[in-house]
């Protein structure tokens, strides 16, 4: 089979579902949106207390982060909704090519909302902030922008591979959702050196400026990719394993 | 020509068999009607020919080759499953585009298959908004997407008015004299007598039948005449001393069990009686298919309780 007509097939799948695409659009749009309201009202007052402008400035990726989840959920979960999976795999039976398609396809939709979604918050919220703006000279900056987009990559695979693996958005959604909004907040405080290898905390640690005080901010990508990683694998076996 | 066959397949699940080694091919040219109760194994093996399901053992291919070996597969095999899998969140068109897409079949197929099926006007609804005989002409849209010289069909008249019932009657017919394989499984029998060349039986997983619809409907149907007379008295007697059985059958008429008119009406002439109607009944599909499975149900849902020896007094 056409490796690139299963591409496209993939892509259109993901483009025609409102579910995927709202979410795809949700990551660029409510970061955006997010970006505006904080750095409008706040962004002033705040730009002075002596915190990482890096970091500052990506603040609401963490926003992006729960639509990114949200987007590589649903755009798998939508194969496991009254046994769509069936049509999937009667058009292309052979199912390594099916996973790996859809997976590519995920990837570089969320890589080019990502990257964009990190470049458009920096610009944009630095465009509030006047004399204390930086630019993407400041060190760290450019970095950051780029980390952003493949931080959001990864968790979007993260989600993906486990919605492989549970069928369900419902189910990866209230699984990674608090975790990120609860979990890895109190672990943090609680045990920062275990909380700095989960998956969202290690791919942060691109964001910040100094990042010494965790693994590093490729260091971080990386052990976030092998969560990535490690979901796809267990989201593929599912797939391989299971009658459709 | 692509046939679909059937090598001793079997599929078991955890411990029922829902397969149990069939056998069987279908033939290009003709419509065959997949008949069973609930539970025999029909969408099982529709399953399995598409590679949804792996077989516990044995072997499904079409034309040949396993499913999953097809290159373009929407090309050889179009087949409906169930009408409901269809996302509800995409529209018609984007359904069909995504699966003419990954086979390279032509854009504009799309168009025609919505037009074929009736659905051109609603094309752009989202499928969520069908009505059951909707998304299943959807379906059969889907299946003839890629031209396919096999089709596959698991229920397709469920949830069509009667009007689209006529209309897949006829375009089942239309593919098979096209030379391409259809299998249609089927609850309702006088659908399936209304469009079936042959007929493939399965009860309990298992094959019961693999014959052509009037050989089907001969074999399970006890022959019955239908007589009416001037002279009753005469007849009964001469059927009688000839070992028939008569029985009334209503409004003046007789039925005689396992005869056929040919003999009676030889034996009416012979004995000089006035014949005044004499028809062979014919048993419908209905009735045949319920002669084959009554028996099949009998030792299938009793299981015979260790046979105790016939104990003299």
């Amino acid at each position: 089979m056409s490796v690139t007509a299963v591409l496209h097939s993939e892509w259109i799948k993901i483009r025609s579902a409102r579910a995927s695409f709202g979410s795809l659009v949700a990551v660029f749009a409510a970061t955006l949106m997010i970006t505006l309201l904080v750095f409008a009202t706040v962004g002033r007052a705040e730009a002075d207390d002596g915190g990482d402008p890096v970091s500052g400035a990506f603040y609401a990726i963490n926003f992006a982060q729960i639509a990114a989840i949200a987007f590589g959920a649903t755009a798998v979960s939508s194969e496991y909704v009254g046994g769509a999976l069936r049509i999937s795999l009667s058009a292309v039976p052979h199912r390594g090519l099916l996973y790996a398609a859809k997976t590519t396809v995920v990837a570089a939709a969320a890589l080019a909302v990502g990257l964009a979604t990190g470049f458009a918050t920096f610009f944009a919220g630095q465009a509030f902030l006047g004399p204390y703006a930086i630019g993407l000279g400041e060190p760290g900056a450019l970095r950051a922008c780029i980390g952003a987009g493949i931080h959001l990559t990864l968790v979007t695979l993260f989600a993906a591979g486990l919605t492989f693996l549970l069928r369900s958005a419902v189910a990866v959604l209230s699984l990674l959702v608090p975790f990120l909004l609860i979990v890895s907040f109190v672990v943090a405080d609680v045990a920062d050196g275990v909380s700095s290898w989960f998956p969202d905390r290690a791919g942060q640690q691109v964001l910040h400026q100094d990042p010494s005080a965790g693994l590093g901010p490729w260091a971080g990508l990386a052990v976030e990719g092998l969560w990535a990683a490690a979901a796809l694998l267990a989201g593929w076996w599912a797939v391989r394993r299971r009658d459709a | 020509m692509t046939s679909i066959d059937l090598l001793d397949l079997t599929k078991e699940y955890g411990a029922v068999r829902a397969v149990d080694h069939l056998t069987c091919s279908i033939a290009p040219g003709r419509v065959t009607g997949f008949l069973g109760p609930n539970g025999a194994g029909k969408s099982t093996t529709m399953r399995l020919v598409l590679g949804l399901d792996r077989p516990t053992s044995g072997t499904a291919a079409v034309g040949a080759c396993p499913y999953a070996t097809l290159d373009e597969p929407l090309r050889t095999v179009g087949a409906l499953l169930d009408a409901q899998a269809a996302s509800g969140s995409r529209t018609a068109r984007d359904h069909l585009r995504f699966l003419a897409a990954s086979n390279r079949i032509p854009a504009r197929r799309t168009d025609d298959v919505l037009e074929e099926t009736g659905l051109a006007a609603v094309a752009r609804r989202r499928i969520r908004t069908f009505s059951l005989g909707m998304r299943q002409r959807l379906g059969i849209a889907a299946a003839l997407l890629g031209d396919p010289p096999v089709l596959m069909l698991d229920e397709p008249t469920n949830g069509l008015d009667p009007e689209g019932i006529v209309w897949i009657r006829e375009l089942l017919r239309r593919l098979a004299r096209q030379g391409r394989t259809v299998l249609v499984s089927s609850h309702l029998m006088n659908e399936t007598a209304a469009f079936a060349d042959h007929l493939v039986v399965l009860g309990r997983g298992r094959l019961l039948a693999d014959t052509s619809l009037p050989d089907f409907i001969e074999r399970h149907s006890r022959e019955r005449v239908r007589l009416r007379t001037g002279d009753p008295v005469r007849l009964r007697a001469a059927l009688l001393r000839r070992g028939h059985t008569v029985a009334e059958g209503g409004d003046g008429r007789w039925l005689v069990e396992g005869a056929r008119a040919q003999d009676i009406g030889a034996l009416a002439a012979q004995e000089g009686i006035a014949v005044l109607e004499l028809t062979d009944e014919q048993a419908s599909l209905e009735e045949a298919y319920f002669a084959l499975t009554a028996n099949q149900a009998d030792f299938a849902a009793a299981p015979p309780a260790s046979p105790t020896a016939p104990r003299e007094v």
